[in-house]
């Protein structure tokens, strides 16, 4: 465990400071600080446009730093060398795996609290007279959306363990948008029985494997809030539980190829 | 026999784009317990891919390899050994003993006090809280060799330790590994740097093109060397009298040029010569230097050229044959 988490702690620390990461993480920011601004032309309700726009801006800049993030862990490892050295300690591959792992959530975690806080500071200054606990419902759809990460973060990680950074990019990238644009889609063949059978067949495959990232998307239920609040948090645990088995299964997988792959 | 480092007809076969590529061929290592053993051959010879089969990062294609009594890559068997690997690097963002105490960590050691202290033996008493970024090529490699002594290692795998640095920083390195020895340690050096390797290395293993062509005591492998004998005014019949079937001797008006194997005391033909009224010019003695053997055992390739094809291992062999015979 030990050995894990200091693995874990000094990824955290390379990562929050690794320059890619920063640029994409304050391009986020200045969207946040300047969405008021930008709301201000908009004829809609100014309120629901600003709340959807920047829970979108914390999803999207989220979803990059994700990505980059840790597409390129391992590799960096091999091409530094810095791996030799750790496997050459009493380590094992599947605990260097983890820790890396771990260290992509913990970092993931640190620079999505820091969106969230500015989140909710812009909403403060912009409401004065709202009370905490109105603006504090607004932190609740990042806190899925960092769920959401790290379920993406261990399907890049699995990827990493035979795909190239670039290639990697593209195939998480690819499974994120899948995930969220299509898993209703395939949900809903699935569960039909009119459906040609093998399409359904198909549609449930790609239904099991591919996560479903759109069931993490709650900007809406808290943009129309105040309508299911009581079955709300049994359906936020049954999303932190669907995450963790997904991200168990792509970490497993991902150690099993590992163990076995000459780096 | 008490073997660090024993490996069995080793071989790791890479698939390239132009076929099967041998790397590491039917290698048969033994390093014995205690010594420091220089592991040599050109650049591409295989020298790294062979320590990282014995690390377990990479697994051999066939053969055995044992270290420390465990199969190849034994974790048990990793809480008594280090690696430096060449040209090492580390997360610039932390210091000195951040580093070390992150790699401390993963030995589950908990003591600052040990990680400062090896900083200190290692000369980076007074650098140690600064970023590795802003550390020197030298100041790099002692961080690597404090690290490597975390855990009181058996032994040592040091890949090319004193590589880059500065003539100082070598002797330094040079004397701590000495020093490693004295502490019953077994250091395993690859490396080209012959000098080096000929003052502190008990034994040595040159390998070329992933095969082996010399494994055994530096003193074994040096030995052979010659004695030039030149002398003036010498009468004719004196060239009879030494003519043997190990020593060259020319006589021409008087002077006498007679190579001489070192086995062999001069002080024969020397007080020989002196007693028929010649006059000894030169006694040079030639030892065999590591460079020769070095260069013997890799001759007739090229040396920048580290490829191996399947067709080349094949003149390899016929070298290597031709080799055995003359010397
Ligand atoms: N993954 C790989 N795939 C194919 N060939 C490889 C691979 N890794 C190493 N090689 C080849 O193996 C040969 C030996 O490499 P190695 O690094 O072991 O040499 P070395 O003796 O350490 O050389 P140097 O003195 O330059 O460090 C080289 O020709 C290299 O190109
Ligand atoms: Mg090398």
């Amino acid at each position: 465990m030990n050995v894990i988490l200091s693995i874990a702690k000094t990824t955290i620390g390379e990562a929050i400071r690794r320059r890619v990461l920063l640029i994409i993480l304050l391009i986020g920011v200045l969207f946040l600080v300047i969405a008021p601004g930008l709301s201000v032309l908009s004829a809609r309700s100014s309120y629901t446009v600003l709340v959807s726009f920047t829970l979108g801006v914390i999803q999207l800049t989220s979803a990059v730093i994700a990505i980059v993030l840790t597409v390129y862990l391992l590799p960096n490892e091999v091409e530094r060398r810095t791996i030799y050295t750790i496997l050459s300690k009493p380590v094992y591959r599947w605990q260097f795996l983890l820790g890396k792992y771990l260290g992509a959530v913990g970092a993931l975690g640190l620079m999505m609290a820091l969106m969230t806080g500015i989140l909710v500071l812009v909403f403060k200054i912009m409401q004065a007279e709202a009370g905490m606990d109105v603006v504090m419902t607004l932190a609740r759809a990042p806190m899925m959306y960092f769920v959401q990460m790290s379920l993406l973060a261990a399907v890049a990680m699995f990827f990493s363990t035979f795909a190239s950074p670039i290639v990697n990019f593209f195939l998480t990238g690819g499974v994120y948008l899948v995930g969220t644009l299509f898993s209703p889609v395939f949900q809903d063949i699935a569960g039909n029985n009119s459906v040609n059978a093998m399409v359904k067949t198909a549609a449930t495959v790609i239904h099991t494997l591919v996560p479903n990232f759109a069931q993490f998307n709650v900007q809406n239920t808290i943009i129309n809030s105040g309508s299911q609040l009581r079955s709300e948090q049994m359906y936020y645990l049954q999303m932190v539980a669907y995450a963790i088995a997904y991200v168990a299964v792509f970490l497993i997988g991902g150690m099993m190829i590992f163990d076995r792959k000459e780096v | 026999m008490n073997l660090a480092i024993e490996t069995k007809k080793l071989t790791k076969t890479y698939k390239t784009s132009s076929g099967m590529q041998s790397v590491v061929k039917d290698l048969d290592l033994e390093v014995e317990k205690g010594e420091i053993f220089g592991f040599l051959g050109p650049n591409g010879a295989g020298k790294t891919t062979t320590i990282k089969i014995l690390l377990g990062i990479i697994d051999g294609t066939s053969g055995e390899a044992n270290v420390l009594g465990r199969p190849a890559g034994d974790i048990e068997s990793h809480k008594r050994l280090s690696y430096l690997p060449e040209k090492p690097y580390y997360y610039e963002h932390m210091t000195g003993l951040e580093i070390t105490q992150f790699y401390a960590s993963l030995f589950g050691i908990k003591d600052k006090e040990l990680c400062v202290n090896l900083l200190n033996r290692v000369n980076l008493g007074n650098d140690y809280n600064r970023p590795i970024s802003q550390y020197s090529k030298g100041m790099q490699q002692r961080v690597g060799l404090a690290q490597s002594l975390l855990n009181d290692p058996e032994l040592l795998f040091l890949d090319e330790p004193t590589g880059g640095l500065d003539p100082i920083a070598h002797i330094e390195i040079r004397d701590l590994i000495l020093k490693f020895r004295d502490e019953g340690r077994t250091v395993f050096i690859s490396s080209h740097e012959l000098s080096d390797v000929e003052r502190i290395c008990d034994r040595v293993a040159i390998i070329n093109k992933g095969e082996m062509v010399h494994q055994g005591r530096l003193d074994d492998l040096l030995s052979g060397g010659r004695i030039e004998v030149t002398a003036d005014g010498v009468p004719e019949n004196l060239a009879d009298k030494f003519k043997g079937d190990d020593m060259t001797l020319s006589l021409r008006a008087g002077r006498l040029i007679a190579d001489l194997p070192d086995t062999m005391s001069p002080n024969e033909m020397i007080d020989a010569i002196r007693t028929s009224g010649g006059s000894v010019v030169s006694v040079i003695p030639r030892r065999k230097r590591l460079e020769d053997l070095f260069l013997e055992s890799v001759s007739g390739d090229n040396l920048a050229k580290g490829r191996v094809t399947g067709k080349m291992t094949d003149d390899k062999k016929a070298d290597t044959k031709e080799e055995e015979v003359s010397s």
